[in-house]
């Protein structure tokens, strides 16, 4: 086992843990404002998806190199 | 991983894989514009309707960043980007070609050095799961922001990067660099982290992987459309700061 598997996979592991902890945030804040205003929760769902796709995206791209670095192509 | 055939032509390599993808969404979202748009009338039926709708969908994103006179000039741009990227990226969880290989051929690029990693070439992916494509594309919508913001007041423009203070000119240009390549790496990561776990779970057990996978595929349709919209907004967002007037 080289050391490029241990790399991947420490950047693939922290890309999901940053994902879970920016997810989890955003996602809370969403339930509370949904619990306070039922009557916004049309609204609230498309910003929160847009936001999850802005939030998902550091995470994702730390998780496409460890990939890369896992495979060995680079 | 899988291998990709490339071809060597004027000391510039070319990914054949790549160059299929885009021409072929490239005449996927022809075709579907060409298609819907026949036969206009004044009272919408049938095809109409779905055009209008994407229509007023992306003049929905416009509008947002620009006042309505000055967003017109920009609508069929953003039109173009979001059915392109959405096209794109739909084509690779939808198909995927593969074909396997067993000798070196050269004339492909696939080497004895790369037959050790993987037995498999793709023909057919998505064009937005290379890094290359997208880099092109945001490269040229930062160009194009660039442009439009000098030809518009030259002296605004070099003045932006002064405001407020003179010392935040490095913090400036920091940003504009930053910009067309988190915009490029948002959208690629996304695409080519959900291909290969599609590759992943494929290769697998299928009495364990075949639940999962189904799961992540209609996940990786739901990240696609997502990420178009999102990859059409930023560009509408990186214009809009250099040609806005400011109020």
């Amino acid at each position: 086992m080289s050391l490029a598997v241990i790399a991947g996979g420490i950047m693939i592991a922290f890309g999901a843990l940053a994902a879970g902890i920016g997810n989890g945030i955003l996602f809370s804040r969403y339930l509370e404002g949904i619990a306070r205003q039922p009557e916004a929760q049309g609204k609230l769902f498309g910003q929160a998806m847009i936001t999850l796709g802005l939030v998902e995206a550091l995470p994702i791209i730390s998780i496409a190199f460890g990939i890369l670095v896992l495979f060995g192509v680079i | 991983m899988e291998l990709t055939p490339k071809i060597k032509f004027l000391g510039m390599t070319f990914d054949v894989t790549v160059m299929i993808g885009t021409v072929v969404t490239a005449i996927i979202v022809l075709l579907i514009v060409f298609l819907l748009s026949r036969g206009r009338s004044m009272k919408p039926r049938g095809a109409q309707n779905v055009m209008e709708y994407v229509i007023e969908f992306i003049r929905g994103i416009t509008n947002m960043m620009l006042e309505a006179k000055k967003a017109e000039k920009y609508l069929s741009f953003a039109i173009t980007t979001f059915l392109f990227v959405l096209i794109a990226n739909m084509l690779g969880v939808i198909v995927m070609v593969n074909s396997e290989v067993h000798g070196a051929i050269p004339s492909l690029g696939i080497t004895e050095k790369a037959l050790k990693t993987s037995h498999e070439i793709s023909w057919f992916k998505s064009p937005t799961s290379d890094i290359n494509v997208t880099v092109a594309m945001a490269f040229a919508i930062a160009l194009y922001a660039h442009f439009s913001g000098l030809f518009k007041s030259p002296k605004r423009y070099f003045a932006h990067y002064f405001q407020p203070y003179a010392l935040m000119f490095p913090l400036h240009l920091i940003d504009e660099c930053a910009k067309p390549v988190t915009h490029a790496a948002r959208l690629w990561a996304n695409i080519f982290a959900g291909e290969v776990l599609i590759l992943i779970l494929r290769e697998g057990i299928p009495y364990l992987t075949a639940v999962p996978m189904f799961l992540w595929i209609g996940f990786s349709v739901f990240v696609g459309c997502i990420q178009a919209y999102i990859f059409t907004v930023l560009a509408m967002v990186y214009i809009s700061q250099k040609v806005a007037d400011e109020h």
